[in-house]
């Protein structure tokens, strides 16, 4: 089979056209990288001009004891009571947001994921969001990936709306999107056979969005999947976005491989990185923002990737445990002066936004005021 | 209208350029007229005014006079082995009492007398007819053959030497054997147009070419389509033209061309460029040798500069200013493209060797140093350097970069015994001291700093790296080193390394809240420099690590403001022939990326580096690192020595 040519992909972005999945193996193939950048930044360009987002948000991890067994996790089958694993009371949660609130630190949103735990009531979650709330009622609780939404739907025999209905009454406000990883059932047979599988990973999305909640989604990228299974995962993402508009952003997320079982796996480049972040902005025409998760790309990828489709940066992410406990070395946290700075040096207009991409602030509001080098390790270091 | 009388050599290798004339196809006919002469008749011709435009050989564009144009973009070039000009003779080199010279060819004599004298011989030189050169080859006397005759001789006698190959391992350049000149307006800018279009034609049309050749000598298609494809080189691009500028300016000061010839060009409709700039001393303020163009659009300046135009400096300051990042790195890899277009990208298993950390100089930014007295200075004993060096030798290292502090205990004897001694006892290189340490032995020993060269090469020194530039501009330099050498100094000791055959790097290291200006200034430093030397082989630049350094700055030193001022730097400089990528400072996923932003070398698998990693930045790569980002990045790794000559394949 011969691909499409550089010239056929380039015509169809110009023209607006939804690219095929030829398309998206070619542009996996095309040699020179900055092609496929350039023409990614068009399109990011016409979609966002300049404008770069990011939030001021942090994440709880309220267990992380795991009945899965992934293969690329550190957490993998992790049980209670054995020293690794942690989960936390209500009072412990809740005093990481009373902390923040106390400081008077404009957080917006707080991203909840946890382990597929198998001894914690239903009433676990919703008392922790609703508990979440009583102490800052505006803030947005961004919680819970399809695979754990799913669990439960298993685990305390609901329904999948029931599950949704009964968090979103307690204060959930929408999904985070991981747990994807690939679609493909080879691949998940090999690296996360536990989970659900691509059908109701995406039932779970589309519950949600039937629901009137928003969602991200994600892709788990540079293990043993091919770039055809990495294309078909972008366009059945793609697909769902046509039926429901519900998703705000996808995050291709670099494989890390310390602490785990694919250890051996040398993990992407850089080059890989920005290639997927590129040909991700081309073939996702329908979801409007793509995100480049500095914890796990790093500081420097993160900001080139601003010119390779990327228009968000995420957030401050203080207390990330996930990706720091299989190697990641970035920073615990970046302020939002540094993301700031980041992102004027690259040429670009940063805004702060909320969950949901109202602007919180942009322009004048967000001149950095203070010396960006504050933590020269925290911000030089990458994995 | 009268055509344009061209004179064009009657060897193989000027087939290519014409090809389409030869042949007298649409416009070319009505617009040309072409014979075929040997070398020395076609600048006959041309001075005699019976041609308008010949083929003519560089000396005898250098000879003939100093008012001649070149047709921008063609010539008969070559990097390394050529074939067609070669010593020979029953006798080595250093055994040749006479050498004999074809009359024929005024430059390959030229070169042959000045590679002559840089080893250091003096054998009698006498011309000959190009018919029965070959016939005088007998005992102590040698010849040089040139053209066809030349891969007979190759056959024939016990010493042959190709004299491309000795050029480039000596110049690391290219050489220009010929280009298209004649006298102001002989030419038009379509006239040039059609050369180019010929040029074009031919080498697409090279087996056609070495076919026919074939059927009218003894040379078989396959070994003269060879030749075309692998020895010679038909571009004039930035590398060939400071070739041609480190040739005449050799030549010059050996007293075997009567002028320091300067290039310049017919209109080719884009503005003229004089690429020579002749200076004794460069003046400070920095001398601009681009030209401005401030009413040309972004694209435009890109474009011309991808193409290999040189920028002028508020050009370049516009660039940085407004240009789009993604447009910036597409213009530096077409440029890299032009220079590179192989797809390969080198680098060098090397070690990083700190001999002493004592130093006097005291520097802000520098974690590394202890001042003299403190207890936990150190100058490494041979036994300590024994052991690195053979573990170097061991993993496959060519080279020692040999880098300490200013140390008041060590004379330039210390330097010269260490020299020979690693030289006798390790197959390594040395790529030793920067300026600021030959500056201080200098000092130290109250001798000039060309007569410390001298004696440091003697013992072995092999070239010096580009170190200590930091920002070439005294203000800045007095605010963060203020002990250091002056960029004059600096600038001084790669001239006159230059000058004694030394291959140096230029660095740059920005973020110590300098200016644009100051960036281009430093750049312009090193282009004006090696126009008139072509002694550096790369250029290398990298964001200051400001970590535990007493230097508190709040610049910016973010990757995307790297990979901005690297496309620029590859833009800029047109006559560096290689940029490395910086990865020990950015990280390996940046080098990658700055492949694509005009890098051609990723530098070195370090097997010890010192002074960087104690600010901060903590990258290690093996080379089987190294050759994994290169090819997922999409190149072709090949290992290097510092002349940036490939080395042999890796078996994989």
């Amino acid at each position: 089979m011969t691909l499409p040519s550089f010239a056929s992909i380039r015509d169809k972005v110009k023209a607006q056209e939804p690219l095929s999945f030829d398309d998206g193996v070619a542009l996996f193939h095309h040699k020179n990288l900055l092609d496929v950048a350039s023409l990614a930044n068009e399109v990011r360009e016409r979609m966002h001009g300049d404008r770069t987002y990011f939030n001021r948000n942090f994440h709880i991890n309220a267990t992380n004891v795991c009945v899965a067994g992934c293969r690329f996790c550190s957490f993998a089958r992790l049980e209670e009571g054995s020293p690794q694993a942690q989960t936390l009371t209500h009072e412990e949660a809740f005093a990481k947001l009373q902390r923040r609130v106390d400081a008077n630190e404009a957080v917006t949103e707080i991203h909840i994921v946890n382990g597929l735990h198998p001894g914690l009531p239903f009433d676990y979650y919703t008392k922790l969001l609703s508990g979440l709330k009583a102490i800052k009622p505006s803030i947005h609780l961004k919680a819970f990936t399809a695979v754990e939404i799913h669990y439960y739907h298993q685990r305390y025999g609901m329904s999948i709306e029931e599950v949704l209905r009964q968090l979103h009454a307690a204060g959930l406000d929408s999904l985070p999107g991981g747990g994807a990883e690939i679609f493909a059932p080879r691949v998940r047979k090999k690296i996360c056979d536990d989970k659900c599988n691509a059908e109701e990973w995406l039932a779970v999305h589309r519950a949600a969005h039937a629901m009137g909640m928003r969602s991200n989604c994600t892709m788990l990228y540079g293990h043993i999947e091919t770039l055809e299974e990495r294309v078909d995962h972008m366009l059945q993402l793609r697909a769902l976005q046509d039926e429901t508009g519900g998703f705000q952003t996808f995050i291709p997320l670099a494989f890390h491989p310390d602490n785990n079982a694919l250890m051996k796996l040398p993990g992407p480049t850089g080059a890989e990185d920005l290639r997927t972040y590129a040909v991700a902005r081309l073939l996702l025409h329908n979801i409007p923002h793509l995100k480049a998760y500095w914890v796990m790309l790093g500081v420097k990828t993160s900001q080139t990737a601003l010119w390779f489709g990327a228009n968000d940066l995420d957030g401050t992410v203080q207390e990330e445990k996930i990706y720091h406990m299989a190697g990641a070395e970035t920073p615990q946290t970046l302020t939002p002066d540094e993301i700031v700075r980041l992102i004027v040096n690259a040429g670009r207009t940063p805004v702060e936004r909320d969950t949901l991409y109202n602007v919180i602030a942009e322009g004048e509001a967000l001149v950095p005021n203070k010396p960006f080098r504050r933590n020269v390790r925290s911000l030089e270091v990458v994995q | 209208m009268k055509k344009i009388r061209l004179a064009a050599v009657s060897f193989l290798n000027s087939r290519p350029i014409t090809y389409a004339l030869e042949r007298g196809q649409g416009r070319m006919g009505e617009k040309f007229d072409l014979r075929y002469e040997l070398p020395s008749r076609c600048a006959d011709l041309l001075a005699q005014g019976e041609a308008d435009l010949a083929l003519l050989p560089s000396a005898s564009y250098a000879a003939i006079s100093d008012d001649l144009r070149i047709v921008p973009g063609i010539a008969v070039a070559g990097k390394g082995p050529v074939r067609t000009v070669l010593l020979v003779g029953q006798v080595p080199w250093e055994r040749m009492d006479v050498i004999g010279t074809d009359s024929a060819s005024r430059t390959s004599a030229t070169l042959v007398q000045l590679l002559t004298r840089d080893r250091g011989l003096s054998p009698r030189f006498e011309t000959t007819t190009h018919a029965h050169i070959m016939d005088t080859v007998v005992g102590t006397r040698g010849a040089l053959m040139i053209g066809d005759p030349a891969f007979i001789a190759a056959e024939r006698f016990p010493y042959v030497y190709d004299l491309g190959q000795e050029w480039t391992k000596w110049v690391g350049l290219p050489f220009v054997y010929a280009v298209w000149a004649g006298r102001p307006g002989a030419i038009d800018a379509e006239g040039v147009k059609l050369l180019q279009e010929s040029l074009r034609l031919g080498l697409q049309h090279r087996a056609e070419i070495a076919r026919g050749w074939a059927e009218n000598s003894h040379l078989t298609p396959e070994a003269c389509e060879s030749y075309l494809q692998h020895n010679i080189r038909y571009q004039l691009g930035a590398e060939e033209l400071s070739g041609a500028t480190a040739f005449f300016d050799r030549a010059f000061k050996a007293g075997l061309l009567p002028r320091k010839a300067a290039l310049r060009f017919f209109d080719d409709g884009r503005p003229e460029r004089p690429i020579t700039t002749v200076r004794t001393a460069p003046p400070l303020p920095v001398p601009r040798t681009g030209t401005d163009h401030p009413q040309k659009s972004l694209d435009a300046l890109l474009t011309d500069a991808a193409a290999g135009q040189r920028l002028g400096f508020e050009d370049a300051l516009r660039l940085y200013d407004k240009a789009s990042t993604i447009d910036l790195g597409m213009a530096a890899d077409l440029r890299r493209q032009a220079l590179h277009g192989d797809g390969t990208v080198t680098y060098i298993i090397d070690r990083n060797v700190n001999y002493t950390n004592v130093c006097v100089t005291r520097c802000k930014f520098c974690n590394f140093y202890r001042p003299p007295g403190r207890a936990d200075g150190y100058t490494h004993s041979k036994e300590v350097l024994a052991k690195r060096l053979q573990e170097t030798v061991d993993l496959g290292g060519v080279q020692i970069l040999l880098q300490g502090g200013l140390n008041p205990d060590l004379p330039l004897a210390y330097y010269e015994d260490l020299f020979r001694w690693m030289k006798a006892n390790f197959p390594l290189a040395i790529h030793g001291l920067s300026p600021e340490e030959i500056r201080y032995i200098a000092e130290l020993e109250n001798m000039s700093l060309r007569g410390v060269i001298e004696r440091l090469v003697a013992a072995g020194l092999d070239s010096i790296p580009g170190g200590g530039a930091e920002i070439l501009d005294d203000e800045i330099r007095e605010r963060i080193s203020p002990l250091k050498c002056s960029t004059e100094t600096w600038l001084e000791v790669m001239r006159q390394g230059h000058a004694l055959g030394l291959r140096t790097t230029g660095t740059m290291v920005f973020g110590f809240g300098e200016t644009p200006q100051h960036i281009f200034n430093h750049l312009e430093h090193l282009r004006a420099l090696q126009d008139e030397t072509a002694g550096f082989t790369a250029f290398i630049c990298w964001p200051f690590q400001a970590e535990g350094t007493r230097l508190k700055l709040k610049d910016d030193t973010t990757a995307m403001r790297y990979l901005r001022v690297f496309a620029l730097s590859r833009l800029y400089l047109d006559n560096f022939p290689n940029l490395q990528v910086s990865w020990p400072t950015m990280g390996p996923d940046v080098g990658q990326v700055a492949l694509r932003f005009g890098g051609n070398d990723f530098g070195s698998a370090m097997i010890e580096e010192n002074v960087v990693s104690q600010a901060g930045a903590v990258f290690k790569l093996s080379g089987d690192d190294i050759e994994r980002y290169v090819r997922e990045a999409g190149f072709v790794p090949r290992r290097r020595n510092m002349r940036y000559e490939l080395l042999a394949a890796r078996q994989v």
